[in-house]
């Protein structure tokens, strides 16, 4: 289990912003950060890792305190046994795939490298020179060198954030593959909620360098009462044929038209927020 | 309103200021080992004629290029012959040179407990451990040390502490720092003001050298140029006036 | 027709003092590109302080700094029987202290250039901070390396001011091509002082080559 408590002055783009997070993660556990950009989490994750020094606080990963800043313990990042994946995947242009994977082993576990090229999908491209991998292939090899220590804690800031989408899908299984098969405790940094809710069990929710919540994605992001379907999108333009009148709205990458009421809808401009929600309504599925 | 000041600026610059009145001038090339004798020249000469003496100290060697490249230099005075000869032969000079006054070599030190000895075996001491000397390719000065020390069978012996200026200021100038133990330059160095009581020198036998000849000659460029003013200034080296600086300099004449 | 011995020495000054700059620029550079010290900026103008003084000035505060006459001299004479002036030793760090900034500025260029997450991969996969910098900045900054090798060589090749000040012109010591270039001339052999130059010129030139191609294959592999 990891327990921390940390505190740090941060710059942010209007001042100052005090970051102030407290927080207990069962081991094993795949955890999602979330927040709007400039909450911290970034630099929360650099501080778990060790890249960033908190003002005060506490890190201890189950026996072993990382950091006590009253206690005057500070253990370096080396030491820590913590994976990381960083956004800009900071692979090393001098070495090929299987080099960058092996960088942190020790000589002869080879057999073990292996294992990673496979799960990973890499084997056909362990000699390759990383310049020539796509994104895809570059965040793979990031993430295969970063659990190849078996580490305590695997870190991830927005690993997926610069894939398309289909390659995303992908590479959202094989971080799923990999938690399940090493259960290596993970906290991911994501803005995508369909990604939150995928691979995650827990999310911890920060706003202005605080704490708001810290519990599953499902109670986070769904709305309260049942059978609410309001969905916040943007309004595009209305029509009027005949009787009917019609809006097209964008919600998320697509695009709806749905009928609605004239004296709603007829003071609103292109590019407004608006919440459409459907009551009592029939509901068709269907599975693409 | 700026063009115009640049313009004003840019004129100002090109066209030197006028002089007042009709004062002359002449330009001397110096070798260095006659620069502090030359000040004395130069006010004696200044006192006596209503001539303005600039002078350009150097070795004789990079002067003699300077004038073959057209430097405008009315009369040269050098430390030795062949820079002068070479530049009558290339015809940068309309007459021979003329010999003006011979040097002097002594042994100088300004380490602290040395003395200089005559018969010179101190040079092959432990203790002696740099000997400067100025480059006899180039300075007639550093000829001259090596044919003593040719002569007092030293010279395969010492050759390893030898250190070589690249003229007779540089050679002091070793020797005045101390980074040289001992070395050989002109006595007009340590009569000057600037050497004259630091450290201890003796003069060498003047048989044991061959006679340092120093030469002038009057340039094609003064005479060209700025010929009563020159020919003014290159008569008075051979005056009597002239001689009396020599001497007091430890120049023999 | 000339002597060869000021061309061999010359270029075993630069070798030499090409080698001490890597050892002493390397770490110099990697602090100076990481520090947030006050020491930093005091560190950045003595190291670019060579590029802006005359030579001449340097040998001759050298020179000073090296005759028995002062304290620092004084010391090396009676402790270690050392004399810096007139000596092959007093060269090479006039030397390597002309071209410091030749080597250190590519250098430190080089590794401000890397993005920092790099070596905080590298640590966080259990590296210390030396075995970072010898296996994963110094490979990515090559050109820089190579850049900085070049430019200190050729331009210890080139110097004169500070020889000119503390050499002494020995032979097999200290008489340098520059300075044998400059004797020649003073005597009046200007055929001589031509070959010497034509020799310099010929190895400046290779040097420029060999840079520049190097300098294009090594670009060739980094294409994304």
């Amino acid at each position: 289990m990891i327990h921390f408590s940390l505190q740090k002055k941060l710059h942010a783009a209007k001042g100052f912003l005090t970051l102030d997070v407290s927080c207990e993660i069962r081991e094993g556990d795949f955890i999602s950060l979330y927040g709007p950009s400039g909450a911290g989490k970034t630099s929360l994750l650099r501080m778990l890792a060790g890249l960033m020094q908190p003002d005060s606080g506490f890190i201890k990963m189950n026996d072993e305190i990382w950091f006590d800043s009253e206690k005057k313990i500070k253990v370096n990042p080396q030491q820590r046994l913590v994976g990381f994946v960083f956004q800009d995947y900071a692979l090393f242009p001098n070495m090929n795939v299987e080099e960058n994977i092996s960088y942190a082993s020790a000589k002869n576990d080879s057999k073990k490298n292996i294992e990673l090229l496979e799960i990973t999908g890499l084997s056909g491209l362990r000699d390759k020179k990383i310049q020539t991998l796509s994104g895809g292939q570059q965040q793979r090899v990031a993430l295969a060198r970063a659990i190849a220590r078996k580490p305590k804690l695997l870190l991830l800031d927005e690993p997926l954030s610069a894939i398309d989408n289909e390659m995303r899908a992908q590479l959202q299984n094989t971080l799923l593959t990999i938690h399940s098969q090493y259960n290596v405790t993970s906290i991911i940094v994501s803005h995508n909620i369909n990604e939150i809710i995928k691979l995650t069990s827990k999310t911890i929710h920060i706003k202005n360098g605080r704490l708001v919540e810290y519990q599953s994605p499902a109670k986070i992001f769904c709305n309260k009462s049942e059978d609410s379907s309001a969905l916040k999108c943007i309004f595009l333009f209305s029509e009027k044929t005949g009787n009917d009148y019609h809006i097209s709205v964008l919600t998320g990458n697509q695009v709806i038209t749905v009928n609605c009421n004239e004296e709603e809808a007829k003071d609103l401009r292109n590019g407004d927020e608006i919440e459409v929600s459907f009551k009592g309504a029939k509901v068709f599925l269907r599975k693409l | 309103m700026h063009k115009i000041f640049s313009l004003v600026a840019i004129l100002l610059f090109i066209f030197p200021s006028v002089s007042n009145g009709q004062s002359q001038k002449v330009t001397v090339a110096v070798a260095a080992n006659m620069q502090y004798a030359f000040k004395d020249l130069k006010n004696e000469f200044e006192k006596i004629n209503n001539i303005q003496v600039d002078e350009v100290v150097g070795a004789s060697g990079n002067l003699t290029r300077q004038i073959t490249q057209g430097a405008p230099f009315d009369v040269f005075i050098s430390a030795d012959t062949k820079y002068p000869e070479n530049l009558f032969q290339n015809h940068f000079a309309v007459e021979a040179p003329k010999v003006y006054t011979r040097g002097v070599l002594v042994l100088w030190t300004t380490k602290p407990g040395l003395i200089p000895v005559a018969n010179l075996q101190f040079l092959l001491s432990g203790k002696i451990k740099r000997i400067a000397i100025a480059n006899p390719k180039i300075a007639p000065y550093g000829t001259a040390a090596q044919a003593v020390l040719q002569k007092f069978i030293l010279l395969d012996k010492i050759k390893s502490k030898l250190v070589y200026g690249e003229s007779i200021s540089q050679t002091s100038q070793f020797i005045a720092s101390q980074n040289a133990d001992v070395g050989f330059t002109a006595k007009a160095i340590v009569l000057s003001n600037e050497m004259k009581n630091k450290g201890t020198w003796i003069e060498l036998n003047h048989d044991d050298y061959p006679p340092i000849l120093q030469a002038a000659v009057l340039l094609k460029y003064g005479i060209q140029n700025n010929s009563s003013a020159a020919g003014k200034f290159y008569e008075f080296l051979f005056s009597a006036t002239a001689k009396d600086i020599y001497k007091k300099y430890g120049y023999l004449n | 027709m000339i002597e060869t011995a000021p061309i061999w020495l010359t270029l075993k000054l630069a070798f030499l003092t090409t080698i001490i700059l890597l050892f002493v620029s390397i770490p110099l550079a990697w602090w100076l590109s990481r520090s947030k010290s006050i020491f930093k900026t005091i560190a950045q103008v003595m190291v670019s302080l060579p590029l802006v003084l005359p030579p001449t000035v340097i040998g001759f505060y050298l020179l000073l700094a090296f005759s028995p006459a002062n304290s620092f001299g004084k010391f090396l004479e009676n402790y270690f029987d050392i004399r810096l002036a007139f000596s092959f030793g007093g060269l090479l760090i006039g030397s390597v202290i002309y071209s410091l900034p030749f080597m250190v500025h590519p250098v430190l260029s080089g590794l401000s250039s890397l993005p920092a997450s790099l070596e905080e991969a590298s640590y966080s996969l259990g590296k210390t901070k030396r075995q970072t910098l010898f296996k994963v900045l110094l490979p990515n900054i090559k050109p820089s390396l190579l850049t900085g090798i070049v430019l200190a060589f050729a331009h210890t090749i080139g110097e004169f001011g500070v020889v000119l000040m503390i050499g002494g012109n020995i032979p097999g010591r200290t008489n340098l091509a520059s300075i044998a270039v400059y004797d020649e001339v003073e005597a009046l052999n200007y055929y001589n002082a031509n070959i010497y130059a034509a020799i310099l010129v010929a190895i400046s030139v290779i040097i420029l080559f060999l840079l520049y191609f190097s300098n294009r294959k090594l670009q060739e592999v980094k294409i994304l």
